[in-house]
């Protein structure tokens, strides 16, 4: 009895801290973006003035070019997403259906890939891609972003596919179906909740590189969300962070949303394909 | 009955092409790239290069800035490691018990991790600003006077932790979450039969049966933080005085320079930094579990 009501008092003290913690930036970030006057000459919290100014230049200042890098964050993220997931289910379909020589050896292979620090790429890569003079368009992060995030799409799949019972496709061999055939019209519609936590987790994934983005693009026509707030001055040194924050709210309130409509899919993507590597 | 294999082989190997070819062209080449140019002086790619094997490790070796950075990526990753684990599993208990509205804090809980870094980073920027961010005003709204948050080594090193720990926290939390689910609930009803008490069954029911999850979950998180670029780029940019500087950053700040030998030497070290600590992790996990 005093066990129970000393754990109770914990579980809602906790879960109150834990409420407090997890949103206090997020609504900091909200609050500001409403904020007058936010590159704060004087002090702000004397004369918090609601406005919705930060919203509006944010959105129409050409200058600023944020919505041009919301929109190449946008197409980037979506068609690194689709393509991620497209491959990564081949790959995974292979390792986990078909017998073939280095079957076991495909996912340490990848896995181990995605140890390798993103710093011990870009010195070469960039090179590369400048060559091909692609500096300054999708393509310099579109190919970089998929073998990025084909890992953990690999991984995820494989761990999904590996618990659809074997007989399932076996079945529609023997009736007659190629490979190709049981890929799609049997495992992929079964596979809908791990392709969906998959294509949510590396389109976040994608939206939020940073490091490939900051080298590769270095103006309006390819530069990402990231890079873009990361840079984001004001004119006479001081910084605007009204705009700041409205600029991050209203890229980061979709990506909340989606990680709260589907959080189930989240989790139970980020779960399976990290517990997988026990 | 070979044909049958050949085409079944054939097949898969056709499946596995595209991703194999992304992977080796965008990761594996680079990094062997970065390898070969760290063999190498003066490789600013227009004035050519020079072999000087592995004269760029003995450089860096030699000097005390790397040795700090290392110092400092080691540390940040202990600190933030072991804090987010702390915080995720309490975080992770909370929601394993049968609370009222557990969906909606499950939900809350994923926040930080959808925000992205740098936008995450910036928002810590600002509330740590001197004069006008929110925990000096708090300071100030109790007397206090303000704390140069980001300007001291000390501070700014526990400033970068803080905002990494919030950023990472969800992603322990729900590796935990899963790992508590999987133990079944007879285990502690046998426990409360035999008298134990809520802090007993926590540590020897629950803590162990968690520890493989605990130990995957800590390595992927310390591979993580060993590589860390992003938030300290956009809070402190390393400073002040180097305070801050993770390797990554390190080997970012040479290739800014234009001294890509220097900086791929760095990356590489980074890279087997990284490697050092996942193999001791999966040793010392593999090695616990051997004892049960």
């Amino acid at each position: 009895m005093n066990e129970n009501f000393l754990k109770n008092i914990l579980l809602v003290v906790g879960a109150v801290l834990m409420v407090l913690v997890c949103l206090f930036p997020f609504i900091w970030m909200i609050i500001i973006s409403f904020t007058k006057d936010a590159t704060f000459l004087g002090s702000p919290y004397v004369s918090f003035e609601f406005t919705l100014d930060n919203y509006r230049t944010v959105l129409s200042d050409p200058t600023l070019h944020f919505m041009d890098y919301f929109r190449n964050s946008l197409i980037i993220a979506t068609v690194v997403t689709v393509v991620t997931v497209m491959i990564s289910a081949f790959g995974a379909y292979a390792v986990s259906r078909v017998r073939f020589r280095g079957r076991l050896i495909v996912p340490v292979f990848v896995l181990g890939v995605s140890m390798f620090p993103q710093i011990s790429l870009v010195g070469y890569l960039f090179k590369f891609i400048e060559e091909l003079g692609w500096i300054n368009t999708y393509k310099a992060l579109f190919f970089p972003y998929v073998a990025w995030t084909l890992p953990l799409a690999l991984w995820i799949l494989l761990s999904y596919f590996a618990q659809l019972p074997k007989d399932l496709d076996e079945a529609a061999l023997i009736d007659g179906a190629s490979r190709i055939q049981t890929l799609y019209k049997v495992i992929l519609p079964l596979s809908a909740p791990a392709l969906f936590s998959t294509a949510l987790l590396v389109f976040i994934a994608a939206f939020n590189e940073f490091m490939f983005a900051l080298l590769f693009t270095t103006d309006y026509r390819a530069r990402t969300v990231p890079v873009g707030i990361a840079l984001f001055q004001g004119v006479h040194g001081e910084v605007p962070w009204g705009n700041i924050m409205a600029a991050s709210a209203i890229s980061t309130i979709p990506l909340v949303i989606l990680a709260l409509i589907f959080q189930k899919y989240i989790v139970s993507g980020l779960t399976a394909g990290a517990l997988k590597g026990e | 009955m070979g044909g049958v294999k050949y085409t079944e082989e054939k097949f898969a190997y056709g499946m596995l092409f595209p991703m194999l070819a992304f992977v080796v062209l965008f990761i594996i080449v680079p990094v062997l790239g970065t390898f070969w140019v760290s063999l190498h002086r003066d490789v600013t790619f227009i004035q050519g290069f020079k072999f000087v094997g592995l004269n760029n490790y003995i450089t860096v070796l030699g000097k005390r800035e790397f040795w700090y950075s290392l110092f400092v990526t080691v540390s940040f990753s202990l600190v933030s490691v072991t804090l987010e684990t702390l915080l995720g599993l309490a975080f992770a208990l909370i929601l394993n018990e049968g609370i009222r509205g557990r969906g909606i804090l499950r939900a809350i809980v994923l926040i930080p991790w959808a925000v992205p870094t740098i936008i995450s980073a910036r928002t810590w920027e600002l509330m740590y600003n001197y004069s006008y961010g929110l925990f000096n005003w708090m300071l100030s709204a109790v007397g206090l006077s303000g704390v140069n948050w980001l300007g001291t080594p000390l501070s700014a090193f526990f400033a970068v932790v803080l905002a990494d720990v919030w950023k990472t926290t969800p992603f322990m939390t729900l590796l935990l979450l899963a790992g508590l689910q999987a133990i079944p609930g007879d285990t502690y009803e046998a426990a409360i039969i035999d008298g134990a008490s809520m802090f007993q069954r926590f540590r020897h029911i629950t803590l162990p049966l968690l520890k493989p999850v605990l130990i995957v979950a800590v390595t992927l998180r310390t591979i993580d933080a060993l590589r860390v670029f992003d938030i300290i780029y956009v809070l402190t940019g390393g400073g002040p005085g180097g305070a801050t500087t993770s390797v990554s950053l390190m080997a970012f700040n040479y290739y800014n320079l234009g001294d890509y030998g220097i900086g791929s030497a760095i990356s590489i070290l980074t890279f087997l930094t990284v490697l050092s600590f996942t193999v001791v992790y999966l040793r010392v996990g593999r090695f616990q579990e051997g004892l049960k």
